[in-house]
């Protein structure tokens, strides 16, 4: 395009530069929406991703009132979705091609699975007796339904079933246990209350910034161990500014920037759900088996206390520190027990040798395996874990 | 396929005549660009190939033993008992690669094919303009991408019905639901496929416009597809997944939920729309200002 073309009228050449510069300034505006599009997308992006403003504050509460708010809440119906992401450090579980890995309610590499990676779950509550979650895999779905005394496990990867029915002594106790036995996502409410319990002089708590919540303002109840022997640095929850239901978890391992695990709710309705969603028929086609009663469903194991992966791990358990250094072990080698950990791939995988046996370690628990067969567990440095099975011979 | 192209062109010459009615002369230059599209021996045979996908598998499980459940892709074990979830089976393994292939086909052929024929001047020579010829042909690219997945869909629970019972399906939250609602549910998929191909289209329309070889358009776009699923899996880029515009594709199972999961759909669809706003506009700024020679 030469704009100084030799042109024996001289005005045309300036008729004609000028249409040039205008060209070349209608060339770069037909650029420009390529350029403002991916800066208008990155700044909703951004402006999304800051956390919301306190636009309506919530009125200040000490900690205390706080943790009287949590525990005093009563919300008993709502639906909501809660997401959970955990970077524990263990291998990632391929996330397709392990057939039955996710279906295998109870064993070690099921609760793993579902404490590690990330996880989606829709959850329905309504009273104390009707309870729904539904943890939505990728083009596959685990189900536990509870409506009354009729407890339903489903598996769509491969169309199993499993029906319990409680007997009338288990129907008052809260619904954590029978989540705990299925080994599906806890919903935040339960993991909370479980921090709270173990509030005491040996952490400290306070009230951060309001955060935002689902939607919903809520205070930051933050718990800080006040030790550095144990492996967690900090504990966030956040506690609903209006009705004190706790909304999500944080858990943040010593020195790390980011939650080595949290839950939360991505959204919540504080509506009853429909009645639908608690009534549960096992699907044509599907294998059904009816599991025996738990008598006692103190028993049942639970997934969220150290050591309590194996239920023969909790036979002979032998507490050693207090608060956040505590360490359970097993007090004589069985080894039968400690072979079957470690005979799951996936356990013997992550399992390093360390001297005295062999450790397996996340960012937030450690589990040693001595060579006798004995097994110590703890949110403790591996030190502690070896010294107190050295201490216990 | 050239000889289809040249029907297109007496079409859009007829129409500039009332260059006062701009709207109607661009319907009319969506309608011959859909009967160009739809009228190629091309398309139809990508569509037929797409359709063969659950015949294949139709026949495949009917002449062999029973599938153990857990094994090959989801759903698979359970087409013995209801044909309709061929249609299912059919659409998650045409995701990966079978859909982006159609789709890269039409989207990268676009506009570097009619550069290629020569045919992009006369075109332009119509009052039809640039930006409304870019308009008509991504809406042809995207006609393909609701076809597709419908073809599957439609193909599949058709074999199915053909070769085994058909009956009330399960959904993946263990529910069931009647045939009708089953087929619903498929439209539904096919939907929320054809959204997740949109944002493929837009980059396939802009590669085209890069190019007069049609066939690099297409194999470009194909390989960024490829390349967008390779790197979902890794997970070391965590951080750019939910930026991927194949993130969503395997999303679909949350058609199959009982009650429906919207999420996905609604993410998914501002993914789609954030890959359209940015090509598109790509697409806009390299094909208005560039040098149509061909």
């Amino acid at each position: 395009m030469g704009s100084n073309t030799l042109d024996s009228s001289g005005r045309s050449q300036e008729k004609r530069s000028w249409r040039n510069v205008t060209d070349g300034r209608r060339m770069w505006l037909r650029w420009l929406p390529a350029v403002a599009a991916p800066l208008v997308i990155a700044a909703g992006a951004l402006a999304g991703s800051l956390p919301a403003g306190a636009s309506n504050p919530l009125p200040a509460k000490t900690p205390a009132q706080v943790l009287e708010l949590a525990a005093s809440h009563q919300v008993h119906s709502f639906s909501g979705t809660v997401e959970q992401s955990a970077e524990l450090g263990l291998p990632g579980l391929p996330a397709t091609g392990k057939p039955s890995a996710p279906a295998a309610a109870g064993s070690a590499a099921s609760v793993i699975e579902l404490l590690s990676g990330k996880h989606t779950a829709r959850v329905y509550l309504d009273g104390k007796d009707n309870a729904r979650v539904q943890v939505m895999d990728q083009l596959a779905e685990r189900d536990v339904v509870r409506h009354g005394s009729d407890v339903w496990f489903y598996s769509s990867k491969d169309n199993t079933a499993a029906h319990v029915t409680l007997p009338e002594h288990a129907q008052d106790p809260s619904l954590s246990k029978d989540h705990h036995m299925a080994g599906v996502t806890p919903t935040p409410a339960e993991l909370a209350q479980k921090f709270l319990a173990k509030v005491d002089p040996t952490t400290a708590v306070s009230v951060g910034p309001d955060v935002s919540v689902a939607g919903r303002a809520a205070y930051n109840l933050l718990i800080e161990p006040r030790t550095d022997a144990t492996l967690v640095g900090k504990v966030a929850i956040a506690v609903d500014g209006e009705n004190g239901m706790p909304l999500s978890l944080q858990v943040t391992a010593r020195g790390a920037d980011t939650p080595a695990f949290r839950s939360g709710f991505t959204s919540l309705s504080l509506d009853a759900p429909d009645q639908s969603v608690f009534n549960f028929t096992p699907p044509p086609g599907s294998t059904v088996k009816e599991l025996p009663v738990p008598d006692k469903p103190r028993d049942a194991p639970d997934v969220h206390s150290p050591g309590g992966m194996h239920p023969d791990a909790r036979k002979d358990v032998s507490v050693t520190g207090t608060g956040w250094e505590t360490v359970l072990g097993t007090a004589r080698g069985s080894a039968a027990a400690a072979d079957s950990l470690l005979q799951d791939p996936l356990l013997s995988q992550a399992a390093v040798a360390v001297p005295g046996g062999r450790l397996l370690s996340t960012a937030l628990l450690n589990v040693l395996v001595t060579d006798d067969g004995r097994i110590f567990a703890g949110m403790v440095p591996p030190e502690r874990l070896q010294a107190a099975a050295a201490a216990a011979q | 396929m050239p000889s289809s192209v040249p029907a297109d062109i007496p079409n859009t010459a007829g129409t500039a005549l009332p260059a006062a009615a701009p709207r109607s002369s661009g319907l009319s230059l969506l309608a011959s660009e859909l009967r160009v599209l739809f009228g190629r021996r091309r398309t139809w045979a990508l569509l037929l190939a797409l359709a063969a996908i659950p015949v294949l598998i139709a026949v495949a499980v009917k002449v062999s033993s029973a599938v153990p459940p857990g094994r090959g892709p989801a759903f698979l074990d359970r087409i013995t008992q209801n044909g309709l979830f061929v249609a299912f089976t059919a659409m998650l393994v045409s995701v990966p690669l079978f859909m982006p292939l159609t789709v890269g086909v039409v989207a990268g052929d676009t506009i570097a094919g009619e550069a290629s024929l020569g045919t992009l001047r006369y075109l332009l020579v119509a009052p039809a303009g640039r930006v409304r010829l870019l308009l008509v042909k991504y809406a042809g690219a995207l006609a393909f991408c609701i076809v597709a997945p419908l073809t599957v869909g439609l193909a599949g629970a058709a074999i199915g019905a053909a070769l085994f019972p058909v009956g009330p399906v399960t959904l993946l939250s263990g529910g069931v639901v009647q045939p009708s609602e089953a087929a619903l549910r498929i439209v539904l998929i096919a939907a929320y496929l054809a959204v997740s191909l949109a944002g493929l289209s837009a980059i396939g329309l802009f590669l085209s416009t890069l190019t007069v070889v049609p066939v690099g358009a297409m194999a470009a776009t194909v390989v960024v597809s490829v390349v967008s699923q390779v790197a979902d899996q890794l997970p070391q880029l965590e951080w750019l997944h939910p930026w991927l515009f194949s993130h969503y594709w395997l999303g679909f199972g949350d058609m199959l939920r009982q009650p429906l999961a919207w999420d996905s759909f609604a993410s998914n669809a501002i993914l789609q729309a954030g890959y359209v706003a940015v090509f598109g506009a790509l697409a806009y700024g390299r094909f208005v200002t560039k040098d149509i020679l061909s």
